[in-house]
This record gives C-alpha cells, structure tokens and sequence, in this order.
C-alpha cells in the first residue's frame, strides 16, 4: 500500500512537471511579444533579450494607433470579421438545411460536387484566379472580395456540421408546421434557425478566429489599397516595408491589438471554440 | 399512417405543394451554388487553361506542353521547395503528434488543474500563423533575441546563433513555431477520443496486471486509432499547405533556401518579393503541385486504413 502511494505521488510529480515545461513554452511567446511591445525600440534592437523592459514605453500604442494606421487597420478586421461571422451563418445553415431537408432534382449530384472541392487541395494556389474572377465584378481592391469570397463559398466543414446538426432535429415540427401552410423558406426562417442557436455560437467563433487571423487572401485583396488592410495584413506589411527594423516597437503593439481580443474571445468562450472545432473535423 | 392519409387528400395539391417547396429549396441555394462554381470550379478551370499558355498577365500566348517541361526539366528550385515542404511537415510532425498525444494522455488523467492546462495550452492555437511567425522571428533574432540571450546566460553557447542565416536552422525555427502554433488542436482531439474510451477495459487490464506501457499500447492506442487517423490527415494536410508562416519568418531566405512550395508557387503568381509575374508557368506549378498533394493523401489514406478499423 505504502509503495503504492509513493509511486503515485511520484508519478503525480512527473506529471505535473511536463505539464509545467509545457506551459511555460507555450505562454512565453505570447508574454514575451506582449512585454516587448512596452520596449522602446533602442532596447528592442539593443537589448532585446531582456524580458522585462527597463522603462515601460506605453506611447508605442498610441503611435501604433495613431501614426501608424493600426486605427484603421482595426476597424477592417472588426468589419471583415463582423460581415464574414454574420454571412457564413446564414449561408452555412441555409445550405445545411436545404441539402438536409429540401427536396430537388439533381440535390445529390451538387451535394457530390461541393463535396468533392474538398479533395482538390489547392490551399493558397487558387488565390490569383480567385482575385481575377472578383476583378471582373469590381470587387478586387476591396474588403468585400474577401467577404464575399468566404461567404458564398460553401464551406465544406460548415456545410457538414450544420447537416449533420439538422438532422438531429425532429421532422415532426416541420412535417406539421406544412399542414399548417408553412412554406419551405418560413420553416427554416422560423422553425429551424431559432433551433440552431448552439451551432451558430460555435460556428460564429470558428469563422471570427478564421477571419481575424487570415492573412494571404485579404492581403492579396489590399495590395493597392492599403488603407483597407485588416491587422494582421497591417502587421505583416510593416514588417515587410523598408522601415522594418526602425518599427519593431510599432509592430509588436500591432501585435497585442492583434492578439488580444482574439484571446480575450477565446477565454470568454473556450468551450464552443473547443466544441467547434472538434465537431468540424471528426464529423467532416 | 399519416402519409396514406394524405395521398388520399388528393395526389395532385401534393405535388404543386412539393414542386413549390423544391423551388424554394432551389432559390435558397442558388446564391451559394453560384459563389461556389465562380470561386471554386473556375478557378481550377482557370489554372488549367493557363497551365498551357505563357502570361504575365496582360499578354498571352499558347507555349503546349513547355511550361511541364519547364517544371520537370529545369527547375530545381521548385523541387527544392517541394522537398522542404515534405521535410518540414514530417519532421514537425513527428514532434507535435506525440506531443499532442503524450499531454492528452496526461490531461486525461483528471489530476487537479488539468481544467487550465487544457485552456491555457490551446491559446496559440487561436493566434494568427503569420503572428505566430512574427513573434518566433523576433525571438530568434540573432542579436537582439531572447533565445540566443537565454542560452548565452545559461552558458550553452559563446557567441549567438545567427537561427536564419542558415537552412538547417532557420527550418527548424519554423518548424518550432508550427508545432507550438498547432500541437493544441491535435491535443483536444485526442483528448475527446480518449474521453471516449470505456473505463471497464483499464479496470479489467489493471486486474489482469498489465503495466502502463503496454496499456497504452495495447488499449489506449488502438481505441483511439480512427481519430487518430483523421487528426494525422488533417495535421499532413494542413502542414502541406503552410504559406503564412514562411512568409512571416525567412520568406525564403537565405537565397530562397527555406522556400515551401506554396510560398514559391504564389511568387509566381504575383510577382511578389521582385520576382516577375508569371501566371502561365505559376499555373502548371500548382497543377503539378496539386496532383502530388493529392497522392501523398490518398498513399496515406492507403496506407494507414488499418488504423482506422483497428477496432
């Protein structure tokens, strides 16, 4: 028994230490970027590899924020965020719903074809057609090309959990709700959606941890525009610019306005980021 | 019951009932299906078609089969790139999967605390890929980065490591920064899997005193092999495909050297980095691309289906 509780114990002790080591590496990237964006940016290139900086330099934000356009940078990325979130809900449930409960000649085939997108991995590859095709409706030097793009996209993953959601639904309200006079739109607008409230909290943190965190295609879409870059985009273009190493003050203020909403949300909700994502890949 | 009840209302209200609720059901979709062909059908179409012609975007010409030959013949640069993406995926994911493995095992054990692990070792996974490579870029700075001033006061190394002068190291940077980017996802996967497990086979496997190790090996592993084997396509994939990262660290430096294929394949495409713009031969790249992402899925998806029926 005596050795029992000794192995234990030990055990427990090793645990807790790799979980430690763990936590440490994963957290200090974040505290480090976070800290160094107090740093003047003489101690950044002098002496960067201090953790702490020697005086808290808090008017690096205010430049950022003023000077360097991180104000509007901001507002895009809450706006692209905000129309993506909002847009992908409703086409997301909309296809769900029809491909689950409509009835049309052909539905399995498109089913089939949207499907099939998915094995064709071309990731970052189909970016330059995509920002021809948006050239030839004008929409190629804005935000709403992006915003458009993800939205009627038909997202696979979201197009199967929402399906798969849907299904668990009970026919009955709608089977009766037909009797009733209900047409297949109303159903949906006011039977399925109000029924779908979990999902869209899941779905709406997948797809603003996806917007906000985007990077080649909204900048593909800003290159000739940059005063409707999103932040991440901002960031990046200023790191790439001919000032880099006089603005790594400025950019790791970026930084922190970039990341921390993004955490704050993800504290808030942790549980539907979880659910969300786990849900979109063993389901899809 | 209910159906014949209705049949007998009369045949012919149903159908024009159907045939309205499939117009609407048709309606509904046609916005999406319409983005969805234009966004994701002609494109492909537009790759293809370009694959066969030369383009800097304005002019044009039919070159046939010669931008292939280009990719296959002289290009080394490219096969260059395809191979760091094939060691850059695999090395990093021989890291993160067991590591994702080992902390699920760990946090599976419901010791106290494990609640703020799991939340707090999920937080890079929230952050920006392109962030993520920012900040590992400035960590790893060779004269002003927190690592190399880590290691210097710890007394491992004299002078500091210049990470992103050389290929070997500035690969392994990235690779750091991608597995501490995504090893978090992969842990709560495995985590639900193992969550899943029946508690009667530990019980019984502790009577018949089997020790830890082989627990793991005989039980734990084979229960959770179907998630396993998704979780390890998605991370395959979703590494072959890693551009924002490359972008934010070495951009391919040095010399082009740390190049991805993504990254050197959309150069092309836009001209970016002071490279021309060649959309002809950009296009019979990604085609190529393509087809061999394609093939290392489908010879894993081959190759591993005995994972997903292990039990």
């Amino acid at each position: 028994m005596q050795r029992r509780k000794v192995k234990k114990i030990s055990g427990d002790i090793v645990l807790y230490l790799v979980l430690g080591v763990i936590f440490i590496i994963t957290v200090f990237p974040v505290f480090y970027s976070f800290m160094g964006s107090f740093k003047s940016n003489m101690e950044l290139l002098t002496n960067g590899n201090k953790i702490i900086p020697s005086i808290f330099v808090v008017d690096n934000y205010k430049q950022a924020w003023e000077l360097a356009n991180f104000q509007k940078y901001t507002s895009n990325s809450l706006f692209l965020s905000f129309f993506i979130v909002v847009g992908t809900i409703i086409t997301s449930t909309i296809a769900g719903y029809v491909f689950e409960r409509g009835h049309f000649r052909g539905k399995n085939l498109i089913f089939a074809m949207v499907i099939s997108s998915m094995f064709v991995s071309l990731g970052s590859l189909t970016l330059y057609p995509q920002l021809m095709i948006a050239k030839v409706f004008g929409i190629n030097t804005s935000l709403w090309g992006v915003i458009i793009i993800r939205v009627m996209g038909m997202n696979v993953t979201n197009l199967f959990v929402t399906r798969s959601y849907i299904r668990t639904l009970s026919t009955e309200i709608d089977e009766s709700a037909k009797v009733d006079g209900c047409t297949f739109f109303r159903i949906y607008t006011s039977i399925i959606f109000p029924l779908l409230k979990p999902l869209i909290a899941t779905l709406a943190i997948l797809e603003f941890r996806f917007a906000w965190n985007d990077y080649l295609m909204p900048m593909v879409f800003t290159l000739s525009n940059p005063d409707r870059m999103p932040l991440v985009v901002g960031i990046m273009n200023l790191k790439g610019s001919g000032a880099a190493a006089s603005s790594w003050n400025l950019m790791l203020a970026g930084t922190s306005i970039a990341i921390i909403p993004m955490i704050i949300v993800y504290m808030i909700f942790n549980r539907y980021f979880i659910q969300g994502l786990t849900a979109g890949a063993v389901k899809g | 019951m209910k159906i014949t009840k209705k049949e007998l209302k009369g045949s012919s209200h149903k159908i024009k009932w159907i045939k309205k609720d499939s117009t609407q059901a048709v309606l509904m979709l046609t916005p999406m299906l319409i983005g969805f062909i234009l966004f994701t059908y002609v494109p492909i179409l537009y790759i293809l078609r370009y694959a066969l012609y030369e383009s800097n975007g304005f002019k044009e010409s039919f070159v046939g089969l010669e931008n292939f030959v280009r990719v296959f013949t002289r290009d080394t640069s490219y096969w260059s790139s395809l191979l760091n993406t094939i060691i850059l995926t695999f090395g990093k994911l021989a890291v993160e999967i067991p590591l994702a493995l080992l902390l699920a095992v760990l946090l599976n054990k419901g010791r106290k605390g494990t609640g703020f692990f799991r939340v707090t070792l999920f937080l890079p996974t929230v952050i920006s890929a392109a962030i993520a490579g920012l900040i590992f870029s400035l960590m790893f700075a060779s004269f002003n980065g927190t690592v190399n001033g880590l290691l210097q006061s710890a007394g491992f190394i004299e002078r500091p490591i210049s990470w992103f002068s050389y290929k070997g190291t500035a690969l392994f940077v990235i690779g750091f920064a991608s597995v501490w980017n995504n090893f978090g996802i992969n842990m709560i996967f495995f985590l639900m899997a193992l969550q899943s497990v029946p508690k009667e086979l530990y019980e019984c496997s502790d009577l018949d005193g089997v020790n830890p190790i082989q627990r793991f090996f005989k039980i734990t592993l084979p229960m959770i092999g179907p998630t396993f084997q998704v979780v390890l396509l998605n991370a395959i994939v979703g590494s072959l495909k890693m551009a924002d990262l490359i972008l934010s660290t070495t951009n391919g430096q040095p010399g082009g050297r740390t190049e991805v294929v993504m990254t050197y394949v959309f150069k092309y495409f836009f001209g970016y980095d002071g490279r021309q713009i060649e959309v002809g031969y950009a296009s019979s790249m990604a085609l190529v691309t393509a087809v061999i992402l394609a093939m290392i899925s489908f010879v894993y998806m081959r190759s591993s289906s005995k994972l997903g029926k292990s039990y």
